[in-house]
Parts: C-alpha cells; structure tokens; sequence
C-alpha cells in the first residue's frame, strides 16, 4: 500500500531562491507557540490556562511587593484578598449579598430572556414584523442603559424595581438582537424542507426554528449574562443597601481595598461558574451538537 | 396502483419568472409536460433557471406570469404532494435518522404505530437500518442526503424533486447514490424530475432530458433518451455498455459548449 515518493525532489525547488526554501523548511519542521490554524484543545489546553492565571496572580503579587510600604494598602497581595473574602463571609455574612446579587441579575436576566427569545424569533422568522419593529429595538440599543438610571428612580424611586428594571434594559435590546441574529442564521434550506413536508408555519417555528437557533441562542445568554454583572454593580452602586457592588462600595469610603478587590473577585468566581454552567447546559441540552472529537 | 385521471404529473405553459421588478429575467416564456411516471432531468448551463423551474413546480417560489399545475390543479404553494431534496443537508441535526424519517409523516398527520412501521421499512430502502439511532452529525455527507430522501419518500409523495441532489458528495458515494436512487425510483415508481450540472447523472437517471438555455432561461429542447429502449440500469457500467450512450453524452457536451460559447461572445 505504501508508495515510495521521492520528497527532495518536491519539496526543494532548485530553481527557487535560496531564501524562500528556507522559508519553506521552518513552516515544514520547526514547532512554534504562534502558529496560524492550530486549534489546541484537551490536556495541552488545560494546562496554558493554568499558566496563564498563575502568570496573572504573579503579576498582581509582584505588583504589590513593588509597591513602596506606604502604599501597598492600596494594591493588597493576594493572599490577602482571598484572606479578606473569608474573613467577609464568615463574619460579615458576606453569603448574603452574593445571593441578593445572584438574585437581581438571575432574576432580571431570565426576565429579559423571557421577552428577548420569543421576540427575537419572532423577529428573524417573519420580515415583516422584523420591518415593523427592529429599527426602533436597533435603536433603543444605542441608548446607555446606565442613562436610563435617573429615569427609572424617578418612577421606582430607590426600590428593588428600579435595579430590577436597570438589569433588564441592559441586557434586553442586545439580547434580542442577537437571537434574531441567531434565527436569521438558521440554515435556510431547513425551513424550506419543512415548508415543501407541509408544515404549517407553527410547527416549522416550533419544531424547526426555535430547535435549529436554540443552541446558539443560549450562546448568546451566555455572553450576554456577563453584561449583565456590569450592569448589577451600577445598580448596587447607585443605591442598594445590599448586594456584592453595595458592599464594594461602602468599602470604597473607607478605603477598603482589600474588600473592594474581594468584592471583584467574588463577582469573577461567579461569572466563571455561570459560564461554566451555560456550557453545562448547551451540552445537557444539545447532545446533538456537541462537536466530533478530529 | 392508485387510479389516476390522465392529467400530466406538471404541466407548465408561458411561464415567466423574473426578479427585482423584473430587471433580471431568470425563466422566459417555459412550457412544460411531464407526465406520471417519467424520469426527467433539467440540465443547462449554470443560470438557465433550472433550479427556479424546479422551485416554482415545488411552489416555494411563484411565477411572474404562466400557468403552472400538478395533475390538473393549479400549484398555489408547496405541499407534500410534491416532495423535495435539497443539495444542502436538510436532515435535522436535533432528531435522530429514525425520527428525522418520522418527522414529514407526523406534519401529514400519519399515526404514531404507522410511521414507525413505515420508517423501518424506509430505513431499508436507504440501507440505513444500522443508524436508526444517530444523529446527523455522527453520519457521513451521503448518508445525512439519504435521510432526506427516506423523510422525503415516507410522505409518499406523487413527484419527487431533487435540487442538485448528489452535489456536494464526492465521486464514489455519488454514484453510489445514483445507483440507489435507480432502486429508489423502481420500486417506489414515483414521477422525478432532478436538476443537475452533471451529464453523466442526468444520462443515467432520466428517461427524458429537458434541456434549458440561458439569458433569458428557456426549454431549448426535449430529449429522450431512447437509446435505454424504457430501460433503467441497477448499475452504471450496463448503461455504459448501450449502443448509443457514448453519442448521447457527446450531443449533450456539445450543446453545452455551445452555450457557453455564446454566453461568453455575447
């Protein structure tokens, strides 16, 4: 089965200049860390994480033991950040405002959600409607969310309403952009096999659509949820007597930096593990999808 | 089997299509008859509007102007009736070959006990009983186009249209695929009409080649191929063998370059 094939004839060019055969054999044989097309995944992937967030703390310790004495309470180290997190939670009942904050944005974001997804396909199923609606939904989405803030407290006041609402206007218009970003994508040629089965268009939206864009959609919750942290904090910096950003804040007048970084920190764990269980769930939710191991 | 009135399968007169407000005229002045049955295959050179042809028969696309019915009624829109394969895979990645199969039977309201029983048989027929239970994605390029063809053929259809069918599929499954589709079209004895770019598939496969010209799209002629004498071939190489197919695919190259060549001079 194993055919002879004369390489040097194929892959060195007498003919050429010298320099482009040289060119050639580094692309040929020589390993680098910036190489084009070179997808890395599995253990390999596991383990340049972990450098690369070890690299990060590093940094950060560095940071601090550079700074002069004087200062080093504004940079503190890491240890004592992580020192400072437990210290909240074991006796400033810190567990109680990451649930109030988990609270608002997973409250508020399934809010948005549930408003976003069937608009959003509704949107990139029918031209029409999306002709009717998407240029003012385009619209409201250059709008800073955050410069609906004096708006909403003059019709909510300082009110759990008004966080609430802040959360959902932050993520909404995006959100419903993207899934009808998502619907649009959906394979056309699906729709068009349903529609010659003859299906009605109920069943092509609920039974080809919403499942074709569904595992892309909750792509784009995933992403979207991250927008939604930066939203809570605002909230909880305006005026919340509680919640993770409440929490920053008034440590921000005392000049607590140590609990303003464990308060960042904290929100970075917990956007970690909400992505975590995005991914968790697109998996559960789509075996069909899962991409082939090459 | 089933009695029919003696209606052609489509018939298709002064048909029009154009687009953007009539700046492009892809389909000018198109009659057409295809009868119960019959095998046909529309080639032509590429933008001669045989793929809208075969898009309006499906009825997910309406003339500017023509008549256009299937055994005498009028084609409003599309329908099981006529079912259709697609180039691109249209099996749906979210439901298994099985289920994929049972899909079109359950929007044409076919009890539960009966699709299964009839998508069983389906699985045979496209040699699929081993995959019942994968999904699209853990299936091969040929194997995902035979999925439509089962989901497609389980409606029961009276025509079956193929868009390109075997396009995308490389050399060897490709005639694989013809081959199964010869068995296909036998046993189930549906009307066919395919739209290919491939001589050689559309030889094989039809008992009559429409032959479309570009600019704007017409029929520029009917040709059948007599030289099978009603004949179809469970494989290639028989068809090779016949007195007359090296001249048929050599009149059919011909009039393609012809096309072409005064595309391209004009």
């Amino acid at each position: 089965m194993t055919q002879e094939v004369n390489t040097s004839t194929i892959i060195t060019n007498r003919d050429a200049p010298a320099q482009f055969i040289r060119d050639a054999d580094t692309h040929a044989h020589k390993e680098r860390f910036f190489e084009l097309l070179s997808p890395v995944g599995g253990r390999k992937a596991a383990v340049l994480g972990v450098i690369g967030a070890i690299l990060f703390f590093a940094v950060w310790e560095i940071g601090h033991y550079a700074t002069p004495e004087e200062g080093r309470r504004f940079l503190p180290s890491v240890e004592q950040v992580v020192g400072r997190l437990f210290f909240l939670f074991t006796e400033k009942e810190f567990i109680y405002d990451v649930l109030q904050s988990c609270l608002r944005i997973f409250g508020s974001f399934f809010a948005a959600s549930a408003v976003a997804i069937p608009l959003g396909i509704m949107l990139g199923s029918f031209g029409g409607f999306k002709a009717l609606i998407n240029p003012t939904v385009s619209g409201l989405r250059y709008l800073p969310a955050a410069s609906f803030i004096p708006l909403l407290l003059v019709w909510f006041g300082p009110s759990e309403t008004a966080k609430m609402a802040l959360l959902f206007l932050g993520v909404l218009f995006f959100l419903i952009a993207m899934v009808l970003d998502n619907t649009e994508a959906v394979q056309r040629e699906y729709t068009e096999a349903a529609l010659t089965m003859g299906a009605s268009r109920k069943r092509i939206i609920l039974e080809v659509i919403v499942p074709a864009a569904m595992p892309a959609i909750i792509d784009s919750m995933r992403t979207m949820i991250a927008v939604g942290w930066t939203y809570l904090v605002i909230a909880e910096i305006v005026g919340a007597k509680d919640g993770i950003g409440a929490v920053m804040m008034r440590a921000g007048r005392f000049l607590n930096v140590d609990t303003i970084m464990a308060g960042i920190f904290m929100i970075g764990v917990l956007g970690v593990l909400t992505d975590i269980m995005f991914r968790i769930l697109q998996r559960v939710l789509f075996p069909w999808n899962v991409k082939k191991k090459v | 089997m089933n009695e029919r009135t003696t209606q052609p399968a489509v018939a298709a007169s002064g048909i029009v299509k154009q687009y953007m407000n009539g700046a492009f005229t892809a389909l000018h002045d198109v009659a057409l008859n295809i009868q119960e049955g019959e095998v046909v295959a529309f080639i032509g050179p590429s933008g001669c509007g045989k793929t809208t042809m075969l898009r309006l028969i499906s009825g997910l696309e309406k003339p500017t102007a023509g008549s256009l019915e299937t055994f005498g009624d009028p084609i409003v829109g599309p329908g099981p009736d006529r079912g259709m394969i697609f180039q691109a895979y249209t099996s749906f990645p979210w439901l298994t070959t099985k289920k994929n199969i049972e899909y079109g039977m359950k929007v044409i309201g076919i009890p539960k006990d009966e699709r299964e029983r009839k998508a069983q048989e389906m699985l045979k027929l496209v040699h699929l009983d081993k995959f019942a239970d994968s999904y699209p994605n853990s299936l091969s390029g040929g194997m995902k186009q035979r999925v439509a063809i089962a989901r497609t053929l389980a409606q029961n259809p009276c025509i079956i249209l193929m868009d390109e069918p075997f396009g995308a599929l490389d050399a060897q499954v490709r005639w694989e695929m013809q081959e199964m589709m010869i068995e296909v079209i036998e046993r189930e004895k549906k009307t066919v009409i395919v739209v290919t770019h491939d001589i050689e598939e559309a030889i094989y496969l039809a008992d009559r080649i429409v032959f479309f010209t570009r600019n704007p799209g017409q029929v520029k002629e009917n040709i059948p191929m007599e030289f099978k004498k009603g004949k179809r071939f469970a494989l290639k190489e028989e068809m090779f063998d016949q007195e007359g197919y090296a001249e048929m695919e050599r009149r059919l190259f011909a009039m393609m370059r012809e096309e072409i060549v005064a595309t391209s001079a004009a």
